[in-house]
């Protein structure tokens, strides 16, 4: 576990924030933490870099808790409205940012990350008059300039035009590569679903839900079947099997919680003697998944 | 905390117009000197070769005037350039990246202190010695001697340093409009205090008691006015015993007590210790 949490909780007057979070993160994975505006996930990142105090629990990261120095030692983070010290040119603030983090002889280091977020070039110019989405790139290169084992990233690419947000998934990929662990706040959900090995999910301060991003989609996987000689039972048989079981126009609809259900559901439908034509199964997009967990979150709250 | 001092310096000298302060300092003592060398020179028209006392509390008065104003153009420059030290840093948001960083939160506010103190003393040293150089140069009849000018120059920049804790202490934990108003007024009840403490020297027992506690009360919430005037007072004694302490606003007639400096020593290191403190244990 390089990233631990036990039942952390940050909230201000009593509000807001995010409440009794537990996620452990495995080294070497991407992992995803999504949730629509104000749910709590800056908040999160924050407290785990330090610059938040914990209402209560604990969270530990490579083995040492947060807000130490020697947890530090181990992160980089973009936080989500990057604002840097723009008075000085881009080589000059990672030279700054590179002192802070005591590394002896960063030039090549910087280079290197000026070429790695596409800002060859511009190393010498104000960073006041960098673009925004300029900033957003010359911070990724401040959050990964001391070779960090975590690196959070908040919405990295908010500012980022499309072959950006490639450039950035491309970084992320290769991090992953490196074995590095990647912390990703953002609400693009396409562009988590494409990267992350896990996520979690939350919503008014509360994770709502976690786990491996496979598993999570094909919870909701949705088969739709043509058939044709078929009778009530069969139906019946089904709906225990599956569910939100339609039938119509011929066709026949439903979800399975379990994507090995699809073969057994198949079995069925032949050894009744009705005849299957067509199968499709398809899994949920991440969007599918979200809208409809924090939609029902909703309803519940 | 060395990195933070020194790009807190770095950032003085590229971004808060150094070079207007530099050039309207010049402008500033262009105008001293001219003052200085038309009194002078009428002084030595009217008044013959011997030195005269009255002529002495004269070109004392103008040097301490000269001291007062600068002193007053340092406390500006302090307000001006150094109320947003901590607080514009995490107003802007620039402080995340810095934070998360395995950098102490007191060795970040600590360094902008060292920085910030370093220049502001760089310049309060500077103006000092040019207003000194301008009394000298134009023959001003008040003895200065090397000792006397050292260890004034040293309360010449005791005070700045003792207002610079106060804003950098304060910017740890308020806004930076706070913190300028903090600042100001703070200072301006300080000034204010030393004014009613020296009148107190006009009056009768009951009245300068009672201007003088105001004095003291004032000098415990800053005690930049009551450093002002050891400096003059350090700066205008001689060895002999002989004072030419001029009265009035900018004189030095009540002098704080040795209790006054251990104060003094004691507010500095509390101001930092508590905004370094609080600053710890906030929610950026
Ligand atoms: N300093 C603060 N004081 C009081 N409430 C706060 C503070 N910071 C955040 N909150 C509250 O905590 C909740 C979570 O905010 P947070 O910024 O973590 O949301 P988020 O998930 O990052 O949203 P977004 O997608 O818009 O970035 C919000 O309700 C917000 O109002
Ligand atoms: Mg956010």
């Amino acid at each position: 576990m390089i990233l631990e949490t036990q039942n952390l909780t940050k909230q201000f007057d009593g509000k807001g924030g995010f409440k009794d979070v537990n996620i452990s993160i495995d080294s070497g994975m991407v992992f995803g933490f999504l949730g629509p505006n104000g749910a709590g996930k800056s908040t999160f990142v924050k407290t785990m870099v330090g610059l938040l105090y914990p209402t209560s629990g604990f969270a530990w990261i490579d083995g040492f808790p947060i807000g130490t120095i020697e947890s530090k030692r181990q992160i980089g983070f973009l936080p989500e409205n990057f604002k840097y010290h723009d008075w000085m040119t881009g080589k000059e603030l990672m030279k700054f940012h590179a002192e802070l983090c005591k590394m002896k002889n960063p030039y090549k280091k910087i280079e290197e990350l000026f070429e790695l977020v596409k800002l060859k070039g511009h190393e010498n110019k104000k960073v006041k008059n960098y673009s925004k989405g300029m900033q957003q790139r010359i911070g990724l290169a401040i959050a990964l300039l001391n070779d960090p084992k975590v690196i959070f990233l908040d919405e990295p690419t908010s500012a980022l035009d499309p072959v950006g947000r490639i450039d950035v998934r491309e970084i992320i990929k290769r991090l992953k590569d490196d074995g590095k662990t990647v912390f990703l706040n953002s609400h693009l959900l396409s562009e988590v679903e494409m990267v992350c090995d896990e996520v979690a999910i939350i919503n008014h301060g509360h994770v709502i839900a976690e786990g491996k991003l496979e598993n999570l989609l094909s919870k909701n996987t949705y088969v739709e079947m043509v058939i044709s000689d078929y009778d009530s039972q069969l139906i019946e048989k089904i709906s225990k099997l599956a569910y939100n079981v339609v039938f119509k126009d011929g066709k026949l609809t439903f979800k399975v919680k379990d994507k090995d259900s699809i073969p057994n559901i198949a079995k069925t439908i032949v050894d009744s003697g009705a005849k299957l034509y067509q199968l499709d199964s398809k899994t949920s997009s991440l969007e599918d998944l979200f809208i409809n967990i924090v939609g029902k979150d909703e309803d519940v709250c | 905390m060395l990195t933070i001092t020194k790009y807190t310096i770095k950032e003085m000298v590229k971004k808060r117009a150094f070079l207007l302060i530099a050039i309207l300092t010049v402008g500033y003592l262009f105008i001293y000197g001219y003052g200085l060398s038309l009194a002078f020179h009428n002084n030595n028209q009217v008044v013959n070769n011997t030195p005269n006392i009255a002529k002495i509390l004269l070109e004392s008065q103008l040097l301490s005037a000269g001291l007062y104003f600068s002193n007053f153009i340092v406390a500006f420059l302090i307000v001006l350039t150094s109320v947003g030290a901590v607080s514009g840093d995490v107003e802007s948001g620039a402080i995340y990246a810095l934070l998360y960083k395995p950098l102490k939160r007191h060795e970040y506010v600590l360094g902008k202190f060292i920085g910030l103190s370093i220049i502001i003393t760089v310049y309060s040293t500077l103006l000092f010695l040019s207003v000194i150089g301008l009394n000298i140069a134009f023959g001003t009849k008040v003895y200065l001697g090397l000792g006397n000018v050292f260890r004034a120059l040293f309360f010449f920049d005791l005070g700045p340093v003792v207002l610079l804790s106060l804003v950098v202490a304060s910017s740890s934990i308020m806004s930076t409009v706070n913190t300028g108003v903090l600042a100001v007024m703070t200072y301006g009840i300080a000034m204010i205090g030393g004014i009613l403490e020296q009148m107190g020297s006009f009056f009768t027992d009951a009245t300068s008691q009672g201007l003088s506690n105001v004095g003291i009360i004032t000098s415990l919430i800053l005690p930049t006015d009551v450093i002002f005037r050891k400096m003059n007072a350090e700066l205008l004694t001689q060895n002999t015993g002989l004072s030419f302490l001029a009265q009035g606003p900018f004189g030095g007639t009540s002098q704080p007590s040795p209790a006054m400096f251990v104060y003094i020593a004691f507010y500095i290191c509390f101001l930092l210790y508590y905004g370094t403190r609080k600053f710890e244990k906030r929610d950026l």
